[in-house]
């Protein structure tokens, strides 16, 4: 092995990003041709035909000489050739490119291959079209075919001459299988069930058993969520908790483990609650349906920032984006502030599917639970909550001091007032006195109406008039204290507990000893944490609903196209409607709606919904089945799984993504239905090893699957699957997030925050600290260290492929980090108590349980050998490639 | 040692002969190999001293004699601010002057406050860039903006993409280091050093102060350094295994290069935050030896110690919490101590900088992610204080091709915005990455169907403050 090659540093390998077709081009060339042929040559300009906006055109060429880019060819290229001012005029007109602009261009062509040249020629607006149910080709090798699937893949495969991968063994297949599935491996015990059944439908049984097995939906319901962009705080602004996200959460696994068809999956996210009835007044829709809908709240949101019409437009920008995106695979993002560059999205489109959300209001909603067990749970803990508050040890610590901090603030600011100045803090409190020698009732009376109209209304002149008298009297009350009119002291005995919590609150100078408010801080802190437990566990979601509408409100404010996506300047004014790029026109939708038009502003939503959750849409189905696809095999039969569009990569199957589509459909959009495809073919049954083809040419990156791809393991597989080996994962599903402990030098960044003392939680119950990740609550900003260095997203922006990378950091945290280090040592004592003692037993127990397979001979020895304890050996097991990477 | 020296000993040297046969090759590849600039440009480097909470511009660097005029008045609603400004508590803007005195500094002459006696003599290495917006007015969207480009996280960080288009020199370190304020995480914590939509290659890495600058840098007390190297040849001998028995082993070798690294870094960055070899003169220089400037002085003078070494981006960030400069309240008890915090120290880094011959090529960049206003924010209290004011940032830069002693942008008599038209935020972006050798345009990554840049639509470079 070389290892002088491979030896990167640091930060290594972008590994499977989900990139443009040509990132040499974008990141190098366009910028390049942008900035010295645009002028003339941009995809309106198109001087001679010839345009330099995408690769496909640079590739294309002009009316004059024709295709400009041979793939691996640079002398030859006309490109380059009229650069070089062999073809003339010499190009860019008027200038000479430097030359090593010229040799970056240059690599770039010599290095093209020529299957990208060819994909360059297919039409890009086929995803736009609906899909069309072709028969699977005939194939030569007949008999690998198990379902048709392996038709498509094959034919493609015999035309390049490359054969298929030898099929992958039973334990390869079963950790595969697994880890796709239930996002964890085999135990040994599964493993040899699985190894001993020697029926024909063994694999087929599995699969069913893995399908119905709970963790299912944990697995496949964390991929929705990724491109959901599923957060549990605001992201912003002290990125205080956004509400019960958890009950959506919960919602998505379920939907998952009951294989809801995705037509109702779509419809109840996007337009829950927003059903009606054609036949039936006052019809009432679906409590139920407002938790899905908690889709429409999940991205960062700052409600703080004064500007609320800004506010109200960028919530809506966000979801109209990310639904196209999610849903369609349509970058119409991109047209909020002009017409897309690439695809055939108008502005004016953008803002036609923003109107479906005008009616939204933005509010959560209680929903109660469904599960009667969960009720009764959640009811019990709620009272137990609600004790502690009532006569709890830190409540009652907190009372006493409490009582004792307030009789100190009140001696110490008694004693204090001799020293200074009065100010208007004083005032303030002479003015709380009803025996006060210096104010009348009347002129206390004022002053309250005063102080409270200002506080209230925040108005300039209230703010004024209030300024005004409380200056008069503060001269006054400094006059009569002078002069020994005034009482100096008595005013103290007016302060409360809600001036102690002030004094507490305020970061520094405080006037109270400083252990004594530390220990207020934290008892304060303590009762807030049940607070905040007791509303997690309310019926409370976090939800949408619609505005009432005439009569009983204003009708919806009219949807207008923003000139640069700015609320401030509106332009044309526009109904709802669907993208034209699709439907071919701009008509406004048909909208839903109840037969008496009592509820004028439902059915927006629905109208949307159900033309995305349809049939005849050319993307939905293609859309789901591709992110399916991309879930088993790594990487999507289009490779940018959120962006069918121009800059999106063509398909490299396009038939048989065509006919999953279909098959979807013909399913009724069961998800399972095309799992159990997926798994069952040749093509995902291959061995990720296949010698025939392993150095071939034509296809190195495996786009036509001549082999399975080795995957390493997402974030959470890493965590859950380690728990699950030292059989201490906690398999309860579902409920409030929990909170596993942050590793202890990460404590000062979690110290401040606006919930209460700390950003970070401990949990009431230790076994919480080894949940599913699933359930570990999103803090948009303090992710999990080890989750992100395994490249989990921020969960910020919808995240249609995790990136993988392999770092330094990486490698720290499984070497050094509290979770492996701890999970080795219940490994190693799990082991000892199985296979008992002799070394050589207890090896070959921990390969089994980590590696899904016995040591080889050498590594038998090997390990012997070394002399190791059992706990260093999980160690170096956990830390293996071959545990972190699935064949 | 002469700081070229310096690097490659430190590159070469620490994982012992062992390593550096391997090390060198791998120069050539993986996501932090330095990468040529797009454009000429002195500065290799960068470090970004971030002041969280909005710094009160008019009590620091923006003279504004005039306020004293109006003291007390009602300043005349600005015009063109669309509400922005002064929404926070609707007051009656009451026009609060400085309560501190300026002079003017050095031959170029520049005002500065009395509260900056340690920058003041630096105004000569300085190019100020006044009256900038930024699209909100709010801490959590202004601090992404300031330092993501965008209001909303998500974005990558400008550390990010400065390491995504330059790589770094040191490859025993991260390219990036954060260095935090010991009070707390910054208000969108992790992610405003993010990579967003980058790969994860480019996030910053955070050190803490203490002998654990990196989370789980430190091996667990019951191991030792020999106990760890063995078991690492125990799994490097597996792992070689198992890719021998494989074909496409360029990740799986990644993976056991990434330990062998992560063992190098594990000395590497200790010796780093170890201060005990700087000189007792050079501590003063920055400040360690007084109890309030300690913290921010350490912070500088380990992002000196860290471009020494080649780190290709060093942001220290200051204030967290209540400990900010969000002085809504209390300017002139508040703002004094905020300055002495950070002035001894960012002085001592200029000079230090200068005296090595880094500045020539280190950027350093010092902002803010809004202004103050020019009034009170009547938040009824006896001592006054400023609003946010998204339209009065004001930054400053040194070093590498920044044009000493300039200034840019010219604030109204109040110092409340620009005299002429505001200077958005992305014209900062594009200088700064323009005084790196980047060029915004052709610093793009796909995402989302959209080619992202650090200037979203585009910035228009500063040429004023480049020399």
């Amino acid at each position: 092995m070389n290892l002088h090659r491979c030896l990167t540093p640091l930060l290594l390998l972008p590994g499977l990003l989900g990139a443009a077709p040509d990132a040499v081009f974008d990141q190098q060339i366009q910028p390049v041709l942008t900035a010295n042929c645009a002028a003339c040559h941009s995809g309106k300009t198109k001087t001679s035909g010839f345009s330099v906006a995408t690769v496909d055109a640079v590739i294309a060429g002009g009316n004059k000489h024709g295709r400009a880019v041979i793939a691996g060819d640079a002398v030859n290229s006309p490109l380059i050739e009229i650069i070089k001012g062999h073809l003339t005029p010499r190009m860019p007109m008027g200038k000479v490119l430097p030359e090593v602009e010229v040799t970056r261009i240059e690599d770039w062509i010599n290095h093209l291959k020529p299957d990208q040249q060819a994909q360059a020629k297919q039409d890009w607006r086929w995803a736009y079209r609906k899909p069309v149910k072709q028969e699977p080709p005939n194939v030569a090798n007949a008999k690998w075919v198990q379902n048709p699937i392996d038709a498509f893949v094959l034919h493609k495969l015999e035309e390049k001459q490359l054969p298929p991968a030898p099929a992958a063994s039973k334990r390869q297949l079963a950790r595969r299988v697994y880890f796709d599935l239930v996002g964890l491996p085999p135990s040994t015990g599964e493993m040899n069930v699985f190894l001993e059944d020697q029926s024909p439908d063994a694999y087929t049984k599995l699969v069913d058993t893995l399908l119905s097995d709970p963790r299912y939906g944990a697995r496949w319901g964390r991929h929705w969520l990724d491109l959901v962009r599923y957060g549990e705080t605001s992201g912003l602004e002290g990125d205080g908790a956004i509400g019960n996200a958890w009950r959506y959460r919960d919602w998505v696994v379920d939907a998952f483990n009951a294989d809801m068809p995705y037509d109702r999956f779509i419809v109840k996210q996007i337009a829950g609650a927003d059903e009606h009835s054609k036949t039936r007044n006052n019809y009432a829709p679906d409590i139920q349906g407002h938790i899905p809908v908690a889709y429409l709240r999940l991205a960062p949101w700052d409600r703080s920032n004064l500007v609320a019409d800004d506010v109200r437009q960028n919530y809506l920008n966000e979801i109209t984006t990310a639904t196209s995106s999610i849903f369609l695979g349509l970058t119409i993002g991109c047209a909020r502030c002009h017409d897309h560059k690439y695809d055939p999205i108008p502005t004016k489109d953008f803002y036609r599917m923003q109107a479906f959300f005008q009616a939204i209001k933005v509010e959560d909603v209680d929903v109660p639970y469904k599960d009667k067990a969960f009720a009764d749970f959640a009811a019990a803990k709620i009272k137990e909550y609600e004790e502690q508050l009532k006569s709890g040890p830190d409540k009652k610590a907190l009372n006493e001091l409490g009582k004792k901090l307030l009789a100190q603030l009140i001696q110490l600011k008694t004693a204090d007032v001799k020293n200074r100045e009065l100010t208007k803090d004083d005032l303030r409190l002479e003015l709380r006195r009803k025996d006060s020698t210096v104010f009348t009732a009347k002129e206390r009376q004022t002053h309250t109406e005063l102080f409270e109209d200002a506080n209230r209304t925040q108005d300039i002149e209230e703010r004024n008039a209030l300024d005004s008298i409380e200056k008069t009297f503060l001269k006054r009350l400094q006059q009569a204290v002078k002069t020994g009119k005034a009482d100096n002291a008595a005013r103290y005995q007016t302060l409360n507990l809600e001036d102690l919590k002030l004094e507490v609150g305020k970061a520094s100078k405080n006037i109270l000893p400083k252990h004594e408010v530390e220990r207020h801080r934290e008892l304060a802190g303590k009762v807030g944490l049940i607070e905040r437990r007791i509303a997690r566990l309310k019926p409370r979601t976090l939800s949408v609903t619609n505005v009432p509408g005439p009569p009983s409100g204003p009708g919806l404010p009219l949807t207008h196209i923003l000139k640069s996506g700015d609320y401030r300047q509106p332009g044309e004014a526009v109904e709802p409607g669907f993208p034209s790029a699709i439907t071919g026109n701009s008509e406004p939708a048909a909208l839903e709606s109840d037969r008496y038009r009592q509820f004028p502003t439902r059915g927006l939503r629905m109208t949307l919904a159900k033309w995305i959750a349809n049939p005849e849409n050319p993307l939905t189905a293609r859309v789901m089945v591709n992110r399916i696809w991309q879930y088993h095999f790594g990487r999507g039969i289009v490779e940018t799984s959120s962006d069918f569009g121009k800059n999106g990569s063509l398909p490299s199957h396009p038939e048989l993504l065509d006919w999953l589509a279909t098959k979807f459909i013909e399913e009724g959009w069961s998800i399972k239905a095309m799992h159990r495809l997926i798994l069952t073919s040749s093509a995902y049954r291959q061995s990720s090893e296949n010698t025939a083809a392993k150095d071939n040419t034509i296809d190195p990156d495996n786009h036509l699957l001549w082999r399975f791809e080795r995957r390493r393991l997402e974030a959470e597989q890493v965590r859950d699957g380690i728990l699950s080996l030292s059989n201490r994962l906690n398999s309860a599903m579902g409920g409030p997030s929990v909170y596993p402990p942050l590793p202890a030098d990460l404590a000062d960044a979690a110290r401040y925050g606006r919930e209460g003392s700390s950003m970070w939680e401990s949990n009431e119950s230790e076994a919480d600290n080894r949940r599913l990740s699933i359930y570990t609550f999103q803090r948009r900003s303090l992710p999990q260290p080890m989750m992100l260095a395994f490249d989990a997203p921020v969960f910020s922006e919808s995240c249609e492929r995790r990136s993988v990378t392999t770092t330094a950091l990486q490698a720290l945290s499984m070497m050094n980090g509290d979770l492996v280090n701890e999970e080795a040592a219940h490994l190693a004592e799990r082991i000892a108590t199985d296979a008992g003692a002799g070394a050589s037993t207890r090896i070959t127990k921990a390969f089994e349980t980590v590696l899904n397979r016995p040591p080889k001979p050498d590594e038998l020895k090997k390990f012997s050998d070394s002399g190791y304890s059992l706990v260093s050996i999980c160690r170096v097991l956990l830390n293996s490639n071959e545990f972190l990477y699935v064949d | 040692m002469n700081r070229r020296n310096f690097l490659t000993q430190s590159y070469l040297g620490l994982g012992g002969l062992a390593f550096s046969a391997m090390a060198a090759p791998s120069m050539s590849e993986g996501p932090m190999v330095p990468k040529p600039q797009h454009l000429i440009a002195k500065a290799k480097r960068c470090i970004f001293l971030f002041m969280e909470g909005g710094v009160s511009q008019m009590d620091l660097f923006d003279y504004k004699p005039a306020l004293e005029k109006y003291a007390g008045e009602q300043i005349p609603k600005p015009e063109g601010t669309v509400g922005e400004i002064a929404t926070f508590s609707n007051a009656p803007n009451r026009v609060i002057p400085s309560p501190f005195p300026f002079a003017r500094q050095g031959p170029s002459g520049r005002w500065m406050s009395s509260l900056l006696p340690g920058m003041s003599q630096c105004v000569d290495d300085m190019a100020f860039i006044q009256g900038i917006k930024v699209d909100n007015n709010n801490h959590g969207p202004a601090v992404y903006h300031t330092l993501t480009g965008n209001m909303f996280p998500g974005s990558a960080s400008i550390g990010a993409w400065a390491t995504y288009g330059l790589g770094s020199e040191n490859q025993n370190l991260p390219g990036f280091i954060v260095l935090g304020d010991r009070r707390g995480a910054p208000i969108g914590g992790a992610s405003v050093w993010g990579n967003g939509f980058l790969p994860a290659a480019y996030q910053g890495t955070l050190f803490r102060s203490g002998a654990t600058p990196i989370v789980d840098l430190k091996p667990r007390v019951d191991m030792t350094p020999k106990h760890q190297r063995d078991e690492l040849d125990l799994l490097k001998w597996l792992n070689e295994k198992h890719a021998a028995e494989r074909s496409n082993t360029g990740e799986l070798e990644a993976r056991i290069a990434a330990y062998e690294l992560a063992f190098r870094m594990q000395m590497e960055a200790p010796e780093l935050v170890d201060l005990r070899t700087e000189s007792e003169a050079t501590k003063k220089l920055y400040g360690l030896d007084d109890a309030v400037s300690e913290p921010f002085g350490r912070q500088c003078l380990l992002a000196r110690r860290m471009v020494e070494r080649g780190v290709r981006f060093v942001m220290a960030l200051h204030g967290a919490g209540g400990d900010r400069w969000d002085d809504h309240g209390d300017i002139k008890g508040r703002v004094p101590k905020h300055c002495k915090e950070i002035d001894q120290p960012v002085a001592g880094l200029l000079k230090d900088l200068k005296a090595r011959g880094l500045l020539e090529d280190t950027l350093v960049v010092w902002a803010s992610e809004m202004g103050r206003t020019p009034f009170d924010n009547n938040l009824v209290t006896d001592k006054p204080g400023r609003d946010h004011n998204q339209y009065g940032l004001v930054v400053w830069m040194a070093g590498g091709d920044v044009k000493a002693g300039s200034t840019f942008g010219e604030t109204d008599d109040f110092g409340l915005k620009n005299a002429e038209a505001p200077i958005p935020l992305r014209d900062v972006h594009a200088t700064f990455l323009r005084l790196l050798g980047l060029d915004q345009n052709r610093l793009t990554y796909l995402h989302a169907g959209r080619y992202k840049k650090l200037t979203d639509i585009g910035g228009k470079i500063i040429t004023q403050v480049i020399a």
